[in-house]
């Protein structure tokens, strides 16, 4: 039950961080989602939480506007469409929380050594 | 073991935010910063706006003396209300930089030579080193001298300057975070960079090198036949025979030394010369209201963001509306409450290249009437996007920068071509505007033309008290018969120019009996104008048919002026295509052949969108004018082919010429084989095309018009328009030229009204609905009536929303 209460910390941490801070703060929530919710698999849970939460944002900005310049861009990376383009960023985004929760899982681990 | 995973992650995870927090160039291709650029929260997203956006309410903007409310109706055209001209200068440049900043700044690193700091490459640094050495800084630096304490510049800056202040990563327009890099600073010699840019578009054609080349080449008398100075098709803009009423400038008559040379260097390709512009006014007695009508439709490349931005500017003494350059202060083509004007480009030389003998190859000193004087070194210092910067000497002379020369494109070490342009001289376009936008009437109008020097312009007028006029305004060199067609000595002061054509003596008519004025860039006057003119092309088509229509038209409404606009009439197809098909020989084609014979056979000479006729023949012209002139392509020395009007009297008159005869095959071709053979490459185009596309190869389809954005390499961001008209049709539009802006004034005593499209939207944002939401109307020829306002509150219903800009409180 800790993964998924683990992914929602790091989205919701994600969320906040980013209003504040460049985009490179979703490492922080991310690592910090590791150090304090650690589970088995930190790096999945950091991987889905920052893939889901950049892609859901960015959905959200796609669905509330008329203009196609998403799907141009994709053009511009010589993609197919935006959905090709929503993918890469689900994985760039993804890799980063994955490894940021990682380290964040491995210092408690370490810590927490007698 | 832990400690070791702990670290290995953690260095994983810096490394990555490493690569993805900065750009990266792998071979040609320069990558954004990946993780700023697509986090949905900072990056390209940000720029996606959402539909029905409306920007922010309340500004603070430090500078302003009193609030300013700026208010924008639903095609988000702002109109501006300020308290005093100064305040509305500023809110001015704040509002175009905030819908436009990307654009303006952009164009100003193209006029002055430094794209290479954005992008770069071989073909980049080749245009930064052109424009540096056709001095292009230096002529915006003349230029703003005059112009620098005008407060419309200065407060301009102002505004445009507080708007860059206050943008952060997320809001930056899209270009900078795809492109990766940000605004700098704005200033008063930008402003006088885009004037420049303006008339690098516009007044920088010649052909000088290419004319020295056919004279050495072909001869004089040739020279004549094929290009003549006045070919005199239809009428000039003004046609007043006897009644120039001045007494001319006169020149010392220093016989000039006609060259005789074959120039090897390289030119740069002249701007389209196809590009058209048209504008008329006509006057009460011919319209439907009774009262004058005016309508101008300036041609130019199409690209996005959109070249022109629709702006009403409101303070005491001004209410003016129209399209604004961004970048400039003030409206530069529209209306007022009293007057209209508008604009199209004058054919006109005032562009002259000389030939400099240096002593020797450092450079230092070069021959001028018999002594050695010394030049001015400039090192221009080109920044290169990723790499060490690149360093040019430009040597300048009396004349001006020396473009061609040993280091660029030169013939040898000893002699170069320096660059005169009318750019150089010190204008006042400013001050025009300022004037213009004032105006209350034909006197103003004249008055503040005066101060008009560059792009020399043909200026449509008309004015609510009922008067129509036309005034070919710029400075003009005086010009001695034939100077300025070829290249010129440079080693003599006496061939420099010695005088400019005062304003009074510029060409100018005002209520002809004819009830109309119009230009379309055609010759300027009828023979009796006591000046020299040249150019290196004028109009043969357009002219002929708007002043058919306007002189067989009374009782005129704002939509027979619309139709006029979009007319698709083909007057060059009408005086061709008859003596192409003579020439065919109908027994000997084949099936495809015939069938495209039928075609051209049955058209009725418009270029409509779904004309098949119109194809037909566009393909085949196009395949004509390269065989019929194929001399005129040499890889090593630079030649121009005859005009499209002349070649066509050539064809009819000399079917004779030596030049009609294909030199790469051994067989002696006459005219006839040349339109056989222009014929049958021309069905096979379109043959061609039938393979690759689905739809049938109707004009529109196989035209294939396209608005790109400015930067070309951004092809993802262009935008397909399916169109009729072309080049020499009134409705200009070609693959990638065509009107900018349409615009038809009625002046009623009632109240201006006004129409306008464009081809774009008002936003320079491509993640906003307003990108280019004015195209789908501009492609049916549907207008917008434009929203003029005498009060910030006067037409509520209308109003999308409105910005408040406050002055900083104490």
């Amino acid at each position: 039950m800790r993964f998924p209460v683990q992914i929602l910390v790091i989205i919701i941490l994600g969320f906040f961080l980013e209003l504040f801070l460049p985009w490179w703060s979703i490492a922080i929530a991310a690592f910090a989602g590791g150090l304090l919710v650690n589970t088995r698999s930190n790096f999945f849970a950091g991987f889905f939480a920052i893939g889901i939460l950049w892609v859901g944002k960015a959905l959200i900005s796609d669905l509330s506007t008329s203009s196609d310049l998403a799907d141009r861009v994709a053009r511009i990376f010589m993609l197919h469409n935006k959905a090709v383009l929503l993918f890469v960023i689900f994985l760039l985004s993804g890799v980063v929380g994955g490894f940021a929760a990682m380290s964040g899982g491995a210092l408690r681990k370490d810590a927490m050594k007698p | 073991m832990k400690l070791a995973r702990f670290f290995a992650s953690l260095a994983m995870t810096t490394l990555l935010i490493y690569v993805m927090d900065q750009g990266w160039t792998i071979g040609n291709t320069s990558i954004p910063p990946l993780g700023k650029f697509l986090d949905p929260f900072h990056g390209f997203w940000q720029n996606l706006e959402p539909t029905g956006y409306q920007g922010k309410k309340q500004l603070v903007i430090p500078g302003l003396q009193s609030p300013v409310t700026v208010v924008y109706d639903s095609l988000l055209v702002p109109h501006i209300f300020a308290r005093n001209s100064e305040d509305l200068y500023l809110a001015q440049g704040y509002i175009t930089a905030l819908h436009r900043l990307w654009q303006m700044e952009f164009q100003t690193h193209a006029a002055a030579g430094r794209v290479s700091e954005i992008v770069s490459s071989d073909a980049v640094m080749e245009y930064d080193r052109r424009q540096r050495r056709l001095g292009m800084v230096y002529g915006a630096q003349q230029a703003l001298k005059p112009m620098e304490e005008h407060p419309a510049i200065i407060q301009y800056t102002k505004g445009v300057n507080h708007f860059i202040q206050s943008l952060n990563y997320e809001s930056l327009p899209f270009e900078y975070k795809l492109l990766n890099y940000r605004p700098e600073a704005w200033t008063n010699l930008k402003c006088a960079l885009l004037l420049k840019n303006m008339a690098q578009t516009l007044n920088m054609g010649d052909k000088d090198i290419e004319m020295t080349n056919a004279l050495h080449l072909f001869g004089k008398q040739m020279v004549e036949l094929l290009y003549p100075d006045d070919e005199k098709p239809g009428d000039p803009i003004v046609y007043k025979p006897g009644k120039w009423n001045f007494q001319p400038v006169t020149l010392k008559n220093v016989p000039l030394a006609v060259p005789d040379e074959l120039i090897t260097i390289k030119k740069a390709p002249p701007a389209n010369p196809t590009t058209g512009s048209n504008n008329w006014a006509v006057a009460g007695s011919k319209t439907y209201t009774g009262h004058p009508m005016l309508a101008g439709d300036p041609h130019l490349q199409l690209t996005l963001p959109s070249i022109w931005y629709a702006m009403q500017l409101n303070a005491p003494g001004i209410n003016a509306m129209g399209a604004t350059l961004p970048g400039v202060p003030s409206i530069i083509i529209g209306y007022n409450d009293s007057i209209a004007w508008s604009v199209t480009n004058a054919q006109r030389d005032v562009v002259d290249w000389y030939k400099i003998t240096f002593q020797d190859k450092t450079r230092n000193k070069y021959l001028l009437d018999g002594e050695w004087v010394n030049t001015r070194k400039v090192v221009e210092e080109i920044k290169v996007r990723g790499n060490s910067a690149f360093y040019d000497t430009v040597i300048y002379t009396h004349w001006g920068p020396v473009t061609y020369d040993l280091n660029f494109h030169g013939e040898n070490e000893l002699n170069g071509y320096a660059f005169r342009w009318i750019s150089h001289e010190p204008s006042e376009e400013i001050n025009a505007f300022h004037r213009l936008n004032r105006a209350k009437n034909h006197a103003e109008f004249s008055e503040a033309l005066n101060y008009f020097s560059l792009p020399a312009q043909n200026f449509v007028f008309a004015s609510v008290s009922g008067d129509i006029a036309m005034r070919v305004q710029g400075k003009f060199p005086v010009r001695r018969k034939e100077e300025g067609k070829f290249v010129l000595d440079g080693t003599r002061r006496s061939q420099g120019w010695q005088a400019f054509i005062p304003n009074a003596h510029n060409i100018a008519e005002k209520n002809p009996a004819r009830g109309f004025v119009s230009s379309a860039n055609q010759y300027p006057a009828d023979s009796t104008y006591p000046y020299y003119i040249t150019a290196t092309h004028y109009e043969a088509y357009r002219n002929r048919r708007i002043n058919d229509v306007l002189r067989s038209s009374d009782n005129i409404t704002y939509r027979d002026m619309m139709k006029l606009q979009m007319d698709n009439y083909n007057l060059k197809a009408a005086e061709s295509l008859p003596v192409f098909l003579s020439y065919l020989d109908t027994t000997h084609l084949d099936l495809l052949q015939k069938q495209a014979y039928r075609v051209l056979r049955s058209w009725d000479y418009f270029n409509h969108p779904h004309s098949a006729g119109a194809t037909y023949y566009e393909a085949w012209w196009d395949n004509l004018m390269p065989l019929l002139w194929d001399e005129m392509q040499d890889e090593s020395y630079s030649l121009a082919r005859p005009t499209t009007y002349n070649t066509i009297k050539l064809l009819k008159e000399r079917p004779d010429l030596s030049f009609f005869d294909i030199q790469q095959t051994p067989e002696k071709e006459t005219v006839g084989d040349v339109i056989r053979k222009a014929f049958i490459l021309g069905v096979e185009d379109i043959e061609d095309w039938k393979t690759t596309h689905t739809t049938l190869p109707v004009w529109a389809e196989y035209k294939d018009s396209y608005i790109g954005h400015l930067l070309p390499p951004l092809k993802a961001l262009a935008i397909p328009v399916k169109t009729g008209g072309n080049h020499d049709i009134v409705n200009a539009h070609s693959q990638t030229h065509g009107p900018s802006w349409r615009m038809v004034v009625s002046l009623e005593p009632s109240g201006i009204k006004a129409w306008v499209t464009y081809p774009g939207g008002q936003s320079g944002n491509p993640g906003s609905a307003h990108y280019a939401d004015f195209l789908p109307s501009w492609v049916k020829g549907d207008y917008f009536p434009m929203l003029f306002l005498h009060a910030p509150d006067e037409n509520i219903q209308k109003v999308f929303y409105t910005t408040q800009l406050n002055p900083q409180s104490e």
